[in-house]
């Protein structure tokens, strides 16, 4: 009995959640960094979108409208400080939160990061993926 | 016999009389007062001749004291000015190497997250099903990961030091006064070494010069006292400001200080500016230097974007030239 009210409330939430399904963009340039965290944030059910570099990640943006960015600095062409700008500077992205998902992480990298509306700055080898994911729920309930 | 006895009587009389004891009194009293007074004369010249030798002694004293002072000042500032430069080049060493630190760690970092995550994921069954032996290994790799990642993170605590700003404060300043104050302040070197100094300015005025008053002094302090170090006794030092290059796009001046001293071996050129060098006759002239002077003097001149070489001097000696522009680009 009381297990079935168990399972009951878990599906519901689960049906919930996929209705909803959060649109998650990953901007990382890393090919097996980008397949793990993607592989993770798919089975723990949001929608994944990527972005190989920085001027494809603003093509993205826009096309997808996600709900949370993982935006890493160091990138081809264009890099995440002028991605990150141009997110917070126009009004139809600027409230699209972002964590900052890099492996620099010289306290000025944070404070200019922090300057430019970066919600969240995660320096990647010192969390796994289920801190990350953990981060996402926090940011997006 | 009569006439005797009678002398007898006079002079017996004239011992009883007080006119001769008043007369006798008189000359030992002149005496007394004669011979007071020659002594005190002469002892009293005595004093004064010693008095000014010993003044003339005090003076010499003073004056080797104060050129002691003089010299043990710029060899102060000189010495404040070796530290300035040592400072500087340990910050932009520490810059390279805090960027070195920072690109490395970096680089480190990305393959070390894969590690990681993928060491984790595969724990937590996320990559499929594994044993528990297998989980035991997994976790072990996880821990060395984990080890590694905090030594790089340590690396990277060490902050990066700002990268060296200038010093320098560059303002408008009379090159020939300049030049003509140095030339003062050594005027007792030049003088007990018997030197004669000629400095040779344009006819016209010259136009104020963007500089470091206090860091070109110090060039023209370095080179004007090594050609006087460096000189022979009763030796030449010739100074010349050249104007020629004035009116060019990169205007500029040239100062030269030529001297007719021991000069610098043949063999030993190249070295002349290079850190802690001194020629080997110039050790032996001087053995007390400290083979910054003209390493520093080239610094500065690099701060001020001028140069600085050397020439052998025409009649032995040496020759340095160095060019300052007249204006600093602004940064």
């Amino acid at each position: 009995m009381n297990n079935e009210v168990k399972t009951f409330n878990l599906q519901d939430l689960n049906i919930q959640f996929y209705k909803m399904a959060k649109k998650i963009l990953i901007v990382e340039d890393d090919e097996f960094l980008r397949s793990l965290n993607a592989k993770r944030l798919e089975t723990e059910g949001f929608e994944v979108s990527i972005a190989v570099d920085g001027s494809e990640a603003l093509t993205k943006l826009t096309e997808i409208k996600p709900d949370l960015i993982f935006l890493d600095l160091l990138l081809p062409n264009v890099d995440g400080f002028e991605v990150l700008t141009k997110i917070k500077q126009d009004d139809t992205t600027k409230n699209i939160p972002v964590i900052v998902f890099s492996n620099l992480g010289q306290p000025e990298d944070i404070e200019k990061a922090k300057q430019l509306g970066a919600d969240d700055f995660m320096v990647k080898a010192n969390f796994t993926l289920d801190d990350v994911i953990a981060k996402i729920k926090e940011i997006l309930k | 016999m009569n006439f005797d006895s009678s002398l007898f009587l006079d002079l017996f009389i004239l011992l009883f009389s007080p006119a001769f004891w008043l007369a006798v009194s008189i000359v030992f009293i002149i005496a007394a007062v004669l011979g007071y007074w020659f002594r005190g004369c002469s002892t009293h010249i005595k004093l004064s001749i010693k008095e000014a030798n010993l003044k003339t002694q005090q003076i010499h004293e003073l004056e080797k004291i104060n050129r002691e002072l003089e010299s043990k000042n710029r060899e102060l500032y000189a010495k404040e000015l070796e530290l300035v430069m040592a400072n500087k080049r340990l910050q932009s060493l520490e810059a390279a190497k805090s960027k070195f630190i920072s690109v490395t760690t970096h680089q480190l970092r990305t393959p070390l997250a894969a590690i990681k995550w993928t060491f984790d994921m595969a724990i937590k069954g996320q990559l499929g099903n594994i044993d528990e032996d297998f989980k035991k290994f997994m976790k072990k790799g996880f821990q060395s990961t984990e080890r590694v990642i905090s030594i790089v993170n340590d690396l990277l605590k060490i902050d990066t030091i700002d990268s060296e700003k200038s010093e320098f404060s560059f303002k408008p300043t009379n090159l020939v006064e300049l030049v003509d104050n140095v030339i003062n302040e050594f005027s007792n070197q030049i003088k007990s070494r018997q030197l004669e100094v000629v400095f040779e300015k344009p006819n016209k005025e010259l136009p104020f010069l963007e500089m470091d008053e206090d860091k070109i002094r110090m060039v023209l302090e370095n080179l004007i006292d090594n050609a006087i170090k460096y000189n022979t006794l009763g030796g030449k030092i010739f100074i010349k400001i050249d104007d020629s290059r004035l009116n060019s796009a990169e205007s500029s001046l040239q100062i030269t200080v030529v001297d007719s001293g021991i000069g610098i071996p043949s063999g030993e050129k190249d070295k002349v500016f290079q850190k802690f060098f001194r020629a080997s006759n110039a050790i032996k002239q001087e053995p007390d230097g400290s083979g910054l002077g003209l390493y520093i003097t080239r610094e500065i001149l690099e701060k001020h974007n001028g140069a600085i070489w050397f020439e052998e001097g025409k009649k032995g000696g040496s020759s340095f030239s160095f060019t300052l522009p007249l204006r600093q680009k602004k940064v």
